[in-house]
């Protein structure tokens, strides 16, 4: 089964540890939610995943056409060669290039310089606002688009899973639903492998089949939506740390 | 006669100011779009003077043994901003009072091995048309200048081509603005940054040639030209490649009419003067992007 398995990672910054023991894993088609309030851990998971933070034990595996690809040997450009994509937190994109040279950035990476015309029709077929705006610089968009702009940057590496860190973090809420709708339009008709941060809880368990709970660095719900019902109060509660687990 | 002078001081002040654009244009690209304050570049150039100088000496033209030396002086490139790389930015410590010495230690190692190779005499080259001039109306234009000024905006314009259209071309560009947006894209940042050093480093090469047709060289040359090569750069505007020319140009002119008008003591201080009036009215110079 194609998937990314993380077992007993750990991992913080330098002496400060931020992760304790989390094991997950995002099989191939699910949308998986990684929920948490602020500071819980959940963009230093995904920055472990793709190389930004060392891990300090523990591992990340990509099982993917039959091979295991051990992430934590690699380098982030080499991640998001083996197929891990991600939309980062702040959305870093470049300021100074347009929104077309982000693309073509991302598009001409080892991994998907061969499909890269093909990548950017379908960016541009899925996001036609970025079409119309292909010459303008990066930073002279709004918010929203600029987040529509990083998740179309991370679909022109060809990823096998995209990683979204809080898409709708300093958004108005009405963008945000944009947001979604595109992350699950996605998802739906193209079967992309998601696995999201998020605090604004119910759009994003409302998408998931899978849902975890981080809270000081630790798992401390793992809920499957095949094995048992989602219930979106205890979900939440146990986000808000408002009882124990 | 006063005709006659002004005109000529421009045609000069216009060509040497092409041959300034050439000299900055490696730093404009690890100074302009790395932020990383090469003053090791102009040390370079000489180096590539030598080269050339060496290459004529075997009576091939300088411009062919440029262009032969374009790929070792790329490499060479790659391998300096290694050394600079595993020196500092691995340690996170690439401060610019870092960088700065150990490029100022750069150019000392390569104007004494220069002196230990050749001695203090100057190197020259021997080409036919040095001694020539085109003559158009009043105006005279030295064949040692005007050959040289036409290598800048040649390479500038190539340069400019590459950087706009082509893959590698944008990740420069982008490189010293965010590099985890460039591994976010699966583009390795540091590859990126080496890649744009060797770029500088063949620049060097070219603009070695340029200086060394106009006049004879010696290991200590690239001093003179520090100065002026950064404020070509921050006049021109942090990475912009066209605007080097422009901004040598907007030197070497006024350099060249102070020195026909007033006196030749003080063209030196003409490229800053220019840099201090041009920063207080526009901060981000002639065509930066503003920030
Ligand atoms: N670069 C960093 N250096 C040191 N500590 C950090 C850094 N980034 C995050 N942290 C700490 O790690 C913890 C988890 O933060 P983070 O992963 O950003 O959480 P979340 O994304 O869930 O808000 C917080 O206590 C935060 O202060
Ligand atoms: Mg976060």
């Amino acid at each position: 089964m194609n998937r990314l398995v993380i077992e007993n990672l750990n991992a913080g910054y330098g002496s400060v540890a931020v992760l304790h023991d989390v094991c997950m894993e995002v099989r191939e088609s699910e949308f998986v939610a990684l929920l948490g309030t602020n500071g819980n851990g959940k963009s230093t998971l995904l920055n472990t995943i793709l190389g930004f933070v060392r891990p300090q034990g523990g591992r990340i595996l990509l099982d993917w056409d039959g091979q295991t690809i051990d992430l934590a040997r690699l380098q982030p450009h080499e991640i998001v060669n083996a197929g891990v994509a991600l939309v980062p937190e702040g959305r870093r994109l470049v300021p100074n290039l347009t929104v077309e040279e982000n693309l073509i950035l991302a598009g001409s990476c080892p991994r998907a310089k061969d499909q890269i015309s093909r990548n950017l029709d379908f960016c541009y077929t899925t996001f036609p606002l970025l079409k119309e705006r292909r010459a303008q610089q990066a930073s002279t968009m709004s918010g929203g688009q600029q987040q529509l702009l990083a998740i179309a940057r991370a679909l022109m590496t060809s990823p096998r899973i995209m990683l979204i860190d809080e898409p709708s973090v300093g958004l108005a809420p009405i963008v945000v639903g944009q947001v979604f709708e595109a992350v699950r339009e996605l998802q739906t008709t193209q079967k992309l492998t998601i696995l999201m941060a998020e605090q604004s809880f119910f759009q994003a368990v409302d998408l998931a089949s899978r849902a975890y709970v981080l809270s000081h660095g630790h798992i401390i719900r793992a809920i499957d939506r095949a094995v048992e019902q989602i219930d979106p109060e205890d979900l939440r509660a146990a986000m808000m740390g408002l009882e124990h687990s | 006669m006063f005709a006659d002078q002004f005109i000529n001081a421009i045609g000069t002040g216009v060509m040497l100011g092409s041959i300034y654009a050439a000299l900055a244009l490696g730093l404009a690209v690890t100074f302009g779009l790395l932020h990383i304050p090469n003053i090791a570049h102009p040390a370079f150039v000489i180096a590539g003077a030598y080269v050339v100088a060496m290459g004529n000496s075997y009576g091939l033209d300088p411009l062919l043994v440029a262009l032969l030396a374009l790929a070792p002086f790329y490499v060479a490139g790659l391998g300096f901003y290694e050394f600079y790389a595993r020196v500092f930015e691995r340690r996170g410590s690439a401060d610019t009072m870092n960088a700065l010495t150990l490029f100022f230690g750069v150019s000392l190692v390569l104007e004494t091995l220069l002196l230990m190779r050749f001695g203090t005499n100057q190197q020259s080259v021997s080409v036919g048309y040095v001694g020539q001039s085109l003559t158009i109306g009043l105006l005279s234009l030295p064949y040692r200048l005007l050959v040289p000024a036409l290598l800048a905006p040649v390479m500038v314009a190539a340069l400019w081509l590459y950087l706009r259209h082509t893959h590698t071309g944008i990740a420069v560009r982008a490189v010293a603005h965010d590099e985890r947006a460039l591994s976010v894209s699966g583009i390795d940042p540091r590859w990126i940054k080496r890649h744009a050093f060797g770029i500088a480093a063949a620049t060097a090469v070219v603009a070695g040639a340029a200086l060394i047709i106009i006049g004879p060289v010696d290991p200590f040359g690239g001093r003179l030209q520090i100065g002026r090569a950064f404020a070509v750069v921050v006049l021109a505007g942090m990475g912009s490649i066209p605007g080097t020319i422009a901004a040598g140009i907007l030197i070497g002119v006024s350099e060249a009419l102070v020195s026909a008008f007033a006196s030749p003591s003080w063209a030196p201080a003409v490229a800053f003067s220019i840099l201090l009036a041009t920063l207080a009215l526009r901060p981000q110079g002639l065509f930066g992007a503003r920030r």
